[in-house]
């Protein structure tokens, strides 16, 4: 069954769109991760313009994500504290990139830059968190979400000021790391055109040492804001969210984000983070294949709105 | 459909009788295309008569060579960027962009375009895909015709361009007609068709009508609501987003 986008301008298939929506939701339920990275490129291949691919993830992002959220903020999975400190560190983050966004293009290293983070980011989060989660799934060690956590250690982050109580978390720290945290974030999503969960999640497991199963529904939190300020900004900037593909990836990712939720509970943290760091790296191979495999063909067109 | 085309040729080859010079008439089945929700491409008629001036003695099968150009009155401006090897990795270095590309070209002709005419007067009319004028070009690129041909190779296999040579076919020496076949991708807003006479590699006449394509329906009214209240749209789609999520949630909640 085939449906025309308004905005897009073409048809496409509803049961596929339906179902990309829902196994993408289901990837944000479960990781607490947005989806971006993996849906944006299936659109462009199914030949939706990049603009329209991008700006239209958006509210799919949101709406999988407040599905999500809600089902793990009914289960007390949420850290709303953590999550408000990230955001602001994101506002400011956000605002950052622009300027360091601007900066690249004028360079005219943007593309290299992009793709380069990408691969980097991937690769070492999803190496690191690979052999981590491995090695806590082998040493068998129960719930594993804190299992790495040796007791007593003392870090310089708990010598920082500014402390906070994250009842949720289970964490007495300084608010800076995760405002830091936050501001990276915002800096990455804007550059790198991603809400920035992949980061975010291995981020708040491995660096601000919260228990998994609260990482996923405080990510899904932070990324329901940046999909909403993100589809606004698509719409105003250059009208390119389309309301009907829109539609269809909505309705697909909130059953599938409440499919993921609960698969998620199932799943031990260090098998989740196992599950995690595997989807990282096919990614970043897929991204590292691209940069150095020699391309068909080097040249790639857009189209910009009519003159 | 089919026996409406003829009666249509009929009536408009009774209103070319009687005339002293060459005469063209042109005209296509349909002159407004509605994109609805079901939209997944169409085909369009274009049909014509065109009668030998008085005396001139047809030779062979047809009075005329006939070039029919169909063509979006809007343009739009393509970046074309292309990938270069920086040691071990292939990325985007040189871009040039090229300002007025047509968003839509379709070229059918009774006969090769070569044979019809000399190519400074193809390239006058811009007869061919390979003659298209695609306005200034910007960028620092040195092989500006590589990127040339990248964009128009990618906009053919895009379906936004094509040329069909030997397309336009003859039913008597002075009845012709072909078919324009529009993508799913075609990009609403008004066409122009041409329909050129040729004699011995010059334009005799021509002549020329709109085709509408509008959308209609609900893909109208979220077109039209996308462009005019931007900020209003987005948040509508975040409310929407939003009511799902919240909906999804409460629906599975109740199941458990």
């Amino acid at each position: 069954m085939e449906i025309y986008l308004p905005i897009a301008e073409m048809p496409v298939n509803v049961f596929l769109i339906v179902g990309l929506g829902a196994a993408v939701g289901f990837l944000s339920g479960m990781f607490g991760v947005g989806g971006g990275f993996i849906l944006t490129p299936f659109l462009m291949f199914w030949g939706i313009p990049p603009a329209v691919a991008v700006a239209t993830q958006s509210p799919q992002i949101v709406a999988s994500s407040v599905s999500g959220v809600v089902s793990h903020w009914r289960k007390g999975h949420v850290d709303f504290k953590m999550g408000g400190v990230l955001l602001c560190g994101g506002f400011f983050g956000s605002i950052g990139g622009i300027h360091l966004f601007n900066a690249l293009k004028a360079a005219g290293q943007a593309d290299l830059f992009i793709a380069l983070a990408y691969v980097i980011f991937l690769g070492s989060i999803g190496g690191l968190m690979l052999w981590e989660s491995v090695h806590a799934v082998r040493q068998g060690a129960g719930g594993g979400s804190r299992s790495h956590r040796s007791a007593g250690a003392h870090h310089w982050v708990h010598g920082l000021p500014l402390k906070v109580r994250f009842h949720k978390s289970k964490l007495y720290i300084s608010a800076i790391p995760p405002l830091l945290l936050g501001l990276l974030i915002g800096v990455l999503s804007v550059v790198m055109g991603v809400g920035g969960g992949f980061i975010l999640v291995p981020a708040m497991i491995y660096l601000l040492r919260m228990p998994t199963s609260v990482v996923v529904g405080t990510s899904l939190f932070q990324v329901v804001f940046i999909g909403a300020f993100s589809t606004l900004l698509h719409a105003i900037t250059n009208q390119s969210v389309d309301a009907i593909l829109a539609g269809l990836l909505i309705a697909g990712g909130v059953v599938g984000a409440q499919f993921g939720v609960r698969f998620g509970e199932r799943l031990r943290g260090d098998w989740m983070r196992v599950c995690l760091a595997a989807l990282l790296l096919m990614i970043c191979v897929r991204l590292g294949v691209n940069l150095v495999w020699p391309p068909s063909n080097p040249f790639s067109v857009t189209i910009e709105a009519p003159a | 459909m089919m026996r409406i085309l003829l009666v249509m040729m009929g009536l408009m080859l009774l209103a070319c009788r009687g005339a002293h010079a060459e005469e063209l008439a042109a005209g296509i089945s349909r002159d407004k295309i509605e994109i609805n929700s079901r939209f997944t491409g169409t085909e369009v008629a274009i049909f014509g008569s065109v009668e030998p001036a008085i005396g001139e003695v047809v030779q062979g099968n047809r009075s005329r060579d006939i070039i029919i150009v169909v063509r979006s009155d809007r343009s739009s401006r393509a970046l074309v960027r292309r990938k270069e090897p920086v040691g071990p990795l292939w990325v985007n270095r040189d871009v040039l962009s090229f300002a007025e590309v047509p968003e839509f070209y379709f070229i059918a002709s009774n006969r090769l375009l070569a044979e019809i005419a000399e190519p400074s007067v193809l390239q006058q009319f811009q007869l061919g895909v390979a003659q298209l004028d695609t306005g200034p070009s910007f960028g620092v690129a040195l092989d500006a015709a590589a990127f040339r041909q990248a964009f128009l190779q990618a906009r053919v296999a895009d379906q936004l361009y094509s040329q069909h040579e030997g397309a336009v076919t003859f039913m008597s020496p002075t009845l012709f007609r072909t078919t324009l076949a529009l993508p799913p991708n075609v990009p609403s807003g008004n066409l122009r068709v041409t329909v050129y006479a040729f004699r011995n590699g010059q334009i005799t006449s021509s002549s020329s009508m709109t085709l509408f394509i509008d959308k209609t329906g609900i893909e109208r009214a979220l077109s039209d609501f996308s462009q005019r209240e931007p900020l209003l749209y987005g948040l509508s789609a975040l409310v929407v987003a939003v009511m799902a999520g919240l909906l999804a949630a409460a629906v599975f909640q109740n199941r458990h």
